[in-house]
């Protein structure tokens, strides 16, 4: 067992801040405080102020942590507590390290630990951030086979940089090449916890939550033709029932059937890829009319897309859409109660008012749509800060605050419609997103949440209105952003948001870029798997597995071979001079011919080998190994061309011999 | 190559094989060493024919030999002399010790103290003793041709590298071949053998050989190759440490008497390579084990590694 050098245990320090930097941020405080303590423990050992531990005092500690996990992660088994005991045990590991062992043990944790914190970062910046730290490992695994004598901190890094440089052509190789499989890696976090997003219920004011956030919600591209911001609806949930606060999607919503209503007549089809963000729910979101549902997806009753399992990871699939439609205009019984629903007793002043207006408008569906619709235009202002409503929240915003958000009006449109008896019901999704000119497509964020209503009418199928367009119709055809800047409480959980979001110029400019990189990146590299196989079929046509064998083993070999072709080419550079160039050419054929020349050999002593496997060569070698003693070795320099015939007098000779047999050459 | 003296070292040379049957090449290393003007160390186990070898060069060259066997009560004066007051003249008079003559023979010179060994580091280096501040120079040529049984043996004072160095050469005679030790049986005691040695070289010509030897054309490549060889002692790691310049000097004087002993006027690698273990051997360590002798599978590496066409 070897100790490791000063300059080891330098570099195991470096390697551990490295790996652990990224988690420290979620990390309970005690164990950040462990990550800080144990290295300057060991740092003090280093400048030999301090012994090594006791035993004793290495078991209080270990007790110590161990307590101190089970308390912090008793509620939780995930990957947090895994990943918080690897960062617990590499601190403790810190301490004691002494002899190359512990150091190799460390190290091989710390290249795990590494490779978790991609868990919870997958940003460019965490790729490259991980790079640096894997380049920081090799280092301290390289500086602990270092000389121990040797006292610079710089050769490692540099080994390092070198080794790792030299195996990027590989990475990329098995990145692209490489089969993914899914499950091995799909470690779902905390799946109890639902993500920012929509969620299946909706009280009014609910949404306006979601414009706090700038978070990603999807970013979708087009094929070709790009909807207008008007026309940019992303159906996602369609809440039914309603029980005078909030709006619920129904529970058997999984279960149901796939179904949904049936399209007629399609036009102006849309194709296009939604990169989606990890929700941990189900549902997903669609440009309506979805045409026919991607694999492992299905759609609801209301015609809207969900996962079948839940979104733990972003995903991508390909949709195509209609935006000019008509739907099989057939509602069952059943259906039209459910859409017809209401609570007894609740809103009672709502009700009335729809009462008198459905009497006003000779019961038209549409005039009464557009009556109510020209009210809220009148008479209400939109708000991202509604004023809290009572115990019947339709009645409190109709008749007393007067002011909301898109769930508002979705919502009490919907309830008036269901009052007089017409189907309907409140849509959650998201409306518009940002247009990015760099790489072309179109980036939604959670702040573009957005609820409308569909209602039924008879021969013509659902329809959609959009009451928020009546009162504020700027939120439809701009975008989110810019309808907000003005209001304080837009993006108020966003640090810096004024200065990420709300400037323009160049500094939109440079956010809009940034983004496509990101887009990229995610579409490339994180969701890479999609595109593999046509990437893959592209570069080699039919993809078998024999294709790929070879084309991942050829790579490597072309590294291989380089390696070893810079290892024998340091062996022997190739001589200037005539006649030396000329005996290596002579010899490299002997050797071929199975007499290689040992390295102690003179020619003089090599004739002799040479001669009892081929005799035929004895005058012509021995001439040469005379003319080479007298040239080299006696000073007789005149005698160099000789030499030099002598030595192609042989080659020469050479040609004529056959090879002694397998059988001699095993002897 | 009809050299006269040439054929006078042939004929020493044979005239020892008779004694020292089947033992041309540490016979004529032994000669090497002594030509090239160097110290020889012997070292084996008891009963290979060390003193039998170190009489016979003697008488062969015609040189005035002394032998002091080694023992741990030994002291300096021992060998040097002393000075012994003497009442009739009333003065301090120095009796020469053995150390005044051609050839000493040092019998297992590992058996006595450091002390006496030092003793010998002036004789053997300088050529001179000082007693008493007198400073009395040693004949010419003067030789010491130390044997030692291998110092891993109970009750021995290895020598340290320091005296060492002073040997130019270090050969062992291992156990003879089975038929020349059958020879060897049936043709009885060899030592009465040894008195009739003849003399073959006058000291004249011993100077005269020395001389010759010393003339041995050494090409660029031949010192080339030797530089790489000492090179590699210096930067490899299986070495704790590299032949000295004065072991490089050593291994170019006795790879020169070589050729000549070959009959050559120039040297080519195959002398350095004959002479390399004996001369080399004694004076390199290993990187693992800096006490023990490996000096002959070091060599072999060395060979083995290092290229004779560069």
């Amino acid at each position: 067992m070897r100790q490791i050098s000063r300059a080891a245990v330098i570099w195991q320090l470096i390697a551990f801040a490295g790996v652990v930097i990224p988690h420290v941020s979620w990390l309970p405080f005690w164990l950040g405080g462990l990550c800080l303590v144990t290295p300057a423990v060991r740092l003090m050992i280093h400048t030999g102020r301090w012994p090594l531990p006791h035993w004793s005092v290495k078991l209080l500690l270990i007790l110590a942590v161990a307590a101190g996990l089970l308390l912090s992660f008793s509620r939780e088994t995930g990957m947090n507590a895994t990943v918080a005991l690897l960062v617990a045990g590499l601190a403790l590991k810190m301490i004691e390290i002494y002899h190359r062992r512990d150091a190799l043990v460390l190290l091989y944790v710390a290249l795990f630990v590494c490779a978790t914190s991609f868990l919870y970062h997958q940003s460019i910046a965490m790729a490259l951030y991980a790079l640096f730290s894997v380049v920081l490992v090799i280092a301290a695994l390289n500086s602990i086979y270092q000389d121990p004598q040797r006292t610079d901190l710089i050769r490692p890094l540099r080994r390092s940089l070198r080794l790792v440089s030299l195996s990027i052509p590989l990475m990329l190789v098995l990145f692209v090449l490489f089969p993914r499989i899914g499950p091995l890696w799909s470690v779902s976090m905390n799946q109890q916890r639902a993500l920012s997003g929509l969620s299946d219920t909706m009280a009014p004011g609910d949404i306006s939550q979601l414009t706090k956030s700038a978070a990603l919600a999807f970013r979708v591209s087009f094929d070709r033709e790009i909807p207008e911001p008007a026309q940019r609806y992303w159906r996602s949930l369609i809440y039914t029932e309603f029980d005078g606060r909030s709006w619920r999607v129904p529970a058997e919503y999984d279960r149901r059937s796939p179904g949904g209503e049936s399209l007629l007549e399609v036009e102006r089809l849309l194709s296009y890829e939604v990169i989606y963000e990890p929700t941990n729910r189900h549902w997903l979101v669609a440009l309506d009319q979805p045409l026919s549902a991607p694999q492992g997806m299905r759609f609801s009753p209301g015609h809207t897309l969900y996962s079948l399992r839940a979104v733990d990871r972003r995903q991508s699939y390909r949709l195509r859409s209609a935006l000019e439609y008509r739907l099989q205009p057939i509602l069952s019984g059943r259906d039209h109660t459910a859409y017809t629903q209401l609570p007894d007793g609740s809103n009672r002043r709502a009700r009335e008012l729809a009462l008198q207006r459905w009497q006003e408008v000779d019961q038209d569906p549409e005039r009464f749509v557009a009556r109510v619709l020209a009210q809220f235009n009148r008479a209400f202002t939109y708000t991202l800060t509604p004023p809290p409503l009572g115990q019947d929240p339709i009645d409190g915003f109709l008749f007393d605050s007067r002011q909301g958000f898109c769930g508002h009006y979705a919502g009490a449109l919907a309830f008036l419609l269901r009052s007089v008896g017409i189907p309907a019901r409140v849509v959650g999704g998201y409306q518009g997103g940002e247009w990015n000119p760099y790489e072309r497509y179109i980036t939604v964020r959670q702040y573009d949440a957005h609820a409308w209503v569909e209602y039924w009418l008879d021969g013509r199928g659902w329809v959609r209105v959009d009451p928020t367009a009546a009162v504020s119709p700027e939120r439809v055809v701009e975008a989110a952003d810019q309808v907000f800047a003005r209001d304080p409480a837009f993006l108020a959980d966003t640090p810096l948001a004024r200065w990420r979001f709300g400037g323009s110029g160049w500094v939109v400019d440079l956010r809009r870029q940034i983004d496509a990189l990101n887009f990229n990146w995610h579409r490339w590299v994180l969701n890479y798997q999609g595109q593999q196989m046509e990437l893959l079929t592209r570069l080699m046509g039919q993809v078998s597995v024999l294709k790929m064998v070879f084309a991942l083993l050829l790579p490597f070999s072309l590294v291989m071979l380089f390696m070893a072709w810079t290892q024998l080419k340091g062996r022997r550079a190739k001589p200037r001079d005539p006649v030396d160039r000329a005996l290596q050419r002579l010899l490299s054929r002997l050797a071929r011919l199975g007499v290689p020349r040992c390295s102690d050999e003179t020619l003089q002593t090599y004739t002799a080998r040479v001669v009892a496997e081929y005799p035929e060569m004895r005058s012509s070698m021995e001439v040469l190994a005379r003319l080479d003693e007298a040239v080299r070795y006696a000073g007789q320099s005149a005698q160099a061309r000789d030499l030099l015939a002598a030595i192609n007098d042989c080659y020469r000779a050479l040609r004529a011999v056959r090879p002694v047999s397998a059988e001699n050459e095993v002897k | 190559m009809s050299d006269p003296l040439l054929n006078a070292v042939e004929d020493a040379l044979n005239a020892l094989e008779r004694v020292l049957l089947g033992k041309r090449q540490q016979l004529r290393l032994a000669l090497t060493c002594l030509l090239s003007q160097g110290h020889l160390l012997i070292e084996d186990l008891p009963g290979m024919g060390k003193t039998t070898l170190a009489h016979g060069l003697a008488r062969v060259l015609g040189l005035e030999d002394h032998r002091v066997q080694f023992t741990s009560d030994m002291l300096p004066a021992d060998i040097i002399g002393v000075s012994v007051f003497e009442p009739t003249s009333g003065e301090f008079r120095f009796h020469a010790g053995p150390v005044f003559c051609q050839l000493l023979l040092a019998d297992e010179i590992n058996r006595t103290t450091p002390k006496t060994q030092s003793a010998l580091l002036e004789a053997m280096e300088e050529g001179q003793v000082t007693v008493d501040g007198h400073t009395y120079r040693l004949p010419k040529p003067f030789f010491v041709i130390a044997t030692q049984n291998p110092a891993t043996q109970y009750g021995t004072f290895p020598l340290p590298e320091s005296q060492l160095d002073r040997f130019l050469m270090r050969i062992s005679l291992g156990y003879p071949a089975p038929e020349v030790e059958r020879e060897l049986l049936l043709g009885g005691d060899t030592r009465s053998g040894l008195s009739k040695l003849p003399r073959c070289l006058t000291p004249n010509e011993l100077v005269e050989v020395q001389q010759r030897c010393a003339t041995i054309h050494a090409s660029s490549s031949v010192i080339d190759y030797l530089q790489r060889l000492v090179q590699f002692t210096r930067d490899s790691e299986l070495f704790s440490y590299g032949v000295s310049p004065r072991g490089a000097l050593a291994l170019l004087r006795c790879a020169r008497t070589w050729a000549w002993l070959e009959g050559r006027a120039h040297l080519v690698p195959e002398d350095i390579q004959q002479v390399l273990e004996p001369v080399i051997g004694h004076r390199i360590r290993t990187a693992e084990d800096i006490g023990s002798h490996a000096g002959t599978r070091l060599v072999n590496e060395l060979l083995a590694q290092v290229d004779v066409l560069g």
